[in-house]
């Protein structure tokens, strides 16, 4: 009984954690991405920080900020809100660039018709930007959901040199029930988190992919429905008290030039003076540290390349039987959303039999931790959009013209998931580097896995409180994923955009 | 005749790519209560003109000035700009709402102007679920339901099918020549000949860029026109020769 309560109120805990942090991520993403789209100064500011911030790995940053975090505000408070944080960090991005590529996208006359009708900022904002993003936010969020799991227990347990701290949730519950070799509670733990992710999936995500996407996924629409009803009276109201309101104040709500400078000038400011503070730690514990990274980046990136390759294969085989039967397709696309979602420091216990049994055990767990990281945005990627944009004429002319088995994956198939598939491998890209910190290195329960590599070199270091070699070996490792975005991964967009993407 | 609108000495320059784009080179015209079409080849500059005088875009030089106590402005739009999350009646509605009308009395208006276009019946439809013509009159009903003293067309019947196109032109006339609607003056963008003789008082010829104003013509025939008749045929040669030369 003490039990079962402990893990129901953990859960809770969790839960409440997870929709707070996705409440902030989606207020952030409406409000950054429609500026964005909107302001010029704006977009070219954000546009390559977001672009950085989305592909670098988090994870190595996070110990650094929650500890400040959890200094600077007294008592749980600071651990709460940097745990939530943590959270939208892990979900954000992808909403932010959604929102505004769908802005982008809108039809320019539409803007014509706000200026010609004399719509105000609020009204625009509710009758024209928020109703503009729907469909991306629900798309997004899909993915944001499980991306936020896989890192709640990097965010309810936390550990830097000597210091940790622990948040009472799910997450930490499952991780420290293994410590205490309590199995019971392990995997009771394990099965009510699984429960809870599908229960959020089948409750709210999928009906709401299925209301406004309209995609075909498993899902019992009621409890959409009484939130959607909720949510939409409450917004409805909101549009119309701030509609009515900018009307009689007239264009107040419209910050003038100079305020919007100020402000930008004031945020960049900012900025840089939390940069000139992490630049000030003693940097010379980091050079031992970051000497040994070119060699251990070497050991990375083959990792690296094979999951990509893997992911690539898996996917796009399962979003063929996907495309064949329904039936499989909502299979898969559930098991797919719930397996996503298992926390990244989960699976090394859940599979500690396997690791210990067999000397090429750790390897493989290894590769499915990784594959955890990475897999998950280009299967989304391409059971959620490519599929949902593959043309049906295109469907059409191969049975027409009884174009089946390889052909049709070659020269049909595949070139029709080409621009998602694109789009997924970058995330992929970035996912498994973020995943190597959790993949290459783990203590738990008193053993400790090292599988050596970069991801490795960065838990080590924070598994020793070495503050200046973290920050630097991340870094070190962002700058080397930007410059192969930079480089290789803009080519390969370019190029598949002019020969694949529309007429 | 009373006047509504003064245009006078319209100048707007255009630079691209360094490159200077001369688009209007001083654009004079006095609009009574009347039907005008702007005509001229394509790229000269009507549609600029139309942004202008509906403040969408500000000319370098020249003023648009109103002599009517009210300012409003209609914009029939060349695509029906319809926002595909808002049903019929909610898509006419929003420029009311968004001008502070309560939310009854915004539906109340936009519903009168639909029944007017013929479309009260599908005013909980969505934009997608409407055909062209359709879609083309919600845009037509919006433009009405501002109560505007002003209507201006952007080429408004280019994007339709020619059968389509041909009953929506007598149906905007019906409206203009009943006086069922608040519009005084109508401003039509167009480079259909045919249209602009079959619906206008008056034809304003534009140039090649930089625009100016060609010639201004009456056309004087009596409604309902026919096409067949031989003073149209004649207006429409004396036109085409004028854009031509």
């Amino acid at each position: 009984m003490l039990l079962l309560q402990g893990l129901l109120i953990a859960t809770a805990l969790s839960l409440a954690r997870m929709f707070s942090a996705y409440i902030i991520s989606l207020l952030l993403a409406i409000s950054v991405g429609s500026w964005m789209a909107r302001s010029r100064a704006v977009e070219s500011l954000l546009l390559p920080v977001l672009d950085v911030l989305q592909s670098i790995p988090i994870l190595g940053f996070f110990p650094a900020a929650l500890l400040l975090l959890a200094r600077l505000l007294p008592g749980g408070l600071g651990l709460e809100l940097a745990a939530v944080f943590l959270i939208v960090t892990s979900l954000v991005w992808n909403m932010i660039f959604g929102v505004y590529t769908s802005l982008k996208a809108l039809d320019p006359s539409v803007y014509d018709m706000a200026e010609v009708y004399r719509l105000g900022p609020a009204a625009r904002f509710f009758f024209i930007y928020v109703p503009a993003c729907r469909e991306s936010i629900i798309a997004n969020s899909l993915v944001s959901w499980a991306g936020g799991w896989f890192f709640l227990t990097s965010a309810e347990v936390l550990s830097l040199g000597e210091e940790e701290y622990r948040l009472r949730g799910i997450g930490s519950l499952i991780l420290d029930s293994f410590s205490r070799e309590d199995l019971a509670g392990f995997y009771s733990g394990v099965a009510v988190l699984l429960a809870a992710i599908l229960a959020t999936y089948l409750l709210l995500w999928n009906p709401a992919a299925v209301t406004v996407l309209r995609l075909p996924l498993p899902g019992v629409p009621a409890v959409f429905e009484v939130v959607k009803s909720a949510v939409g009276y409450a917004w409805g109201g909101l549009a119309q008290v701030l509609t009515s309101l900018e009307v009689k104040l007239g264009v107040v709500f419209r910050l003038p030039r100079p305020i919007k400078a100020a402000l930008l000038l004031l945020a960049a400011a900012a900025v840089a003076y939390s940069a000139r503070g992490l630049s000030l730690e003693p940097l010379k514990e980091a050079a031992p540290v970051l000497s040994s990274f070119p060699l251990e980046l070497a050991k990375s990136l083959p990792r690296v390349g094979l999951v990509l390759l893997l992911s690539l294969g898996l996917s796009v085989m399962i979003a063929y039987f996907a495309h064949l039967s329904r039936g499989v397709s909502m299979a898969v696309s559930i098991a797919g959303e719930v397996l996503a979602s298992i926390p990244a420091v989960v699976w090394w216990p859940l599979l500690s039999n396997l690791a210990l049994s067999h000397p090429l055990g750790p390897s493989v767990v290894m590769l499915i931790v990784y594959l955890q990281g990475a897999f998950w945005y280009v299967y989304f990627n391409l059971i959620v959009y490519g599929l949902a944009s593959m043309r049906k004429d295109l469907d059409e002319l191969a049975m027409v013209y009884r174009v089946k088995g390889l052909p049709y994956l070659r020269y049909v198939f595949v070139p029709s998931l080409l621009p998602s598939l694109a789009t997924g491998l970058l995330s992929a890209w970035g996912g498994s580097w973020n995943a190597s910190i959790v993949a290459e290195y783990v203590d738990i329960g008193g053993r400790t896995f090292d599988m050596q590599g970069v991801g490795s070199l960065i838990s080590k270091a924070a598994a020793q409180g070495n503050v200046a070699a973290l920050l630097a070996t991340s870094l070190a490792l962002s700058l080397f994923i930007v410059l192969v975005n930079k480089t290789l991964w803009v080519r390969l967009f370019r190029f598949i955009e002019r020969r694949y993407g529309g007429e | 005749m009373p006047k509504v609108l003064t245009i006078s000495n319209l100048r707007k320059t255009f630079i691209e790519d360094k490159r200077v784009l001369e688009v209007l080179a001083g654009i004079s015209l006095e609009v009574g209560e009347e039907f005008i079409s702007i005509l001229g080849p394509s790229g000269c500059g009507k549609t600029t003109l139309l942004r202008i005088i509906a403040g969408l875009e500000k000319a370098d030089s020249g003023e648009v000035v109103f002599h009517t106590p009210d300012k409003r402005v209609g914009f029939v739009f060349q695509s029906p700009t319809l926002l595909p999350w808002l049903t019929v009646l909610e898509n006419v509605a929003l420029p009311l709402r968004a001008s502070g009308v309560r939310r009854d009395e915004a539906y109340e208006k936009a519903r009168k102007y639909l029944s007017l276009v013929g479309l009260r019946a599908f005013e909980d439809f969505y934009p997608r679920e409407l055909s062209g013509g359709m879609k083309q009159r919600v845009n037509i009903a919006r433009a009405l339901a501002v109560e505007p003293t002003l209507l201006l067309m952007d080429e408004p019947f280019s994007q339709l099918d020619p059968l389509t196109a041909e009953s929506l032109r007598s149906e905007v006339l019906d409206l203009w020549l009943y006086g069922v609607t608040t519009v005084r003056a109508i401003i039509m963008v167009t480079h259909n000949v045919d249209e602009a003789i079959l619906m206008s008082d008056r034809i304003v010829v534009l140039s090649p860029r930089p625009a100016k104003v060609n010639e201004i013509i009456e056309v004087n025939l009596p409604r309902p026109r026919d096409r067949r008749s031989p003073e149209f045929q004649k207006l429409e040669d004396r036109i085409y020769e004028l854009i031509s030369a």
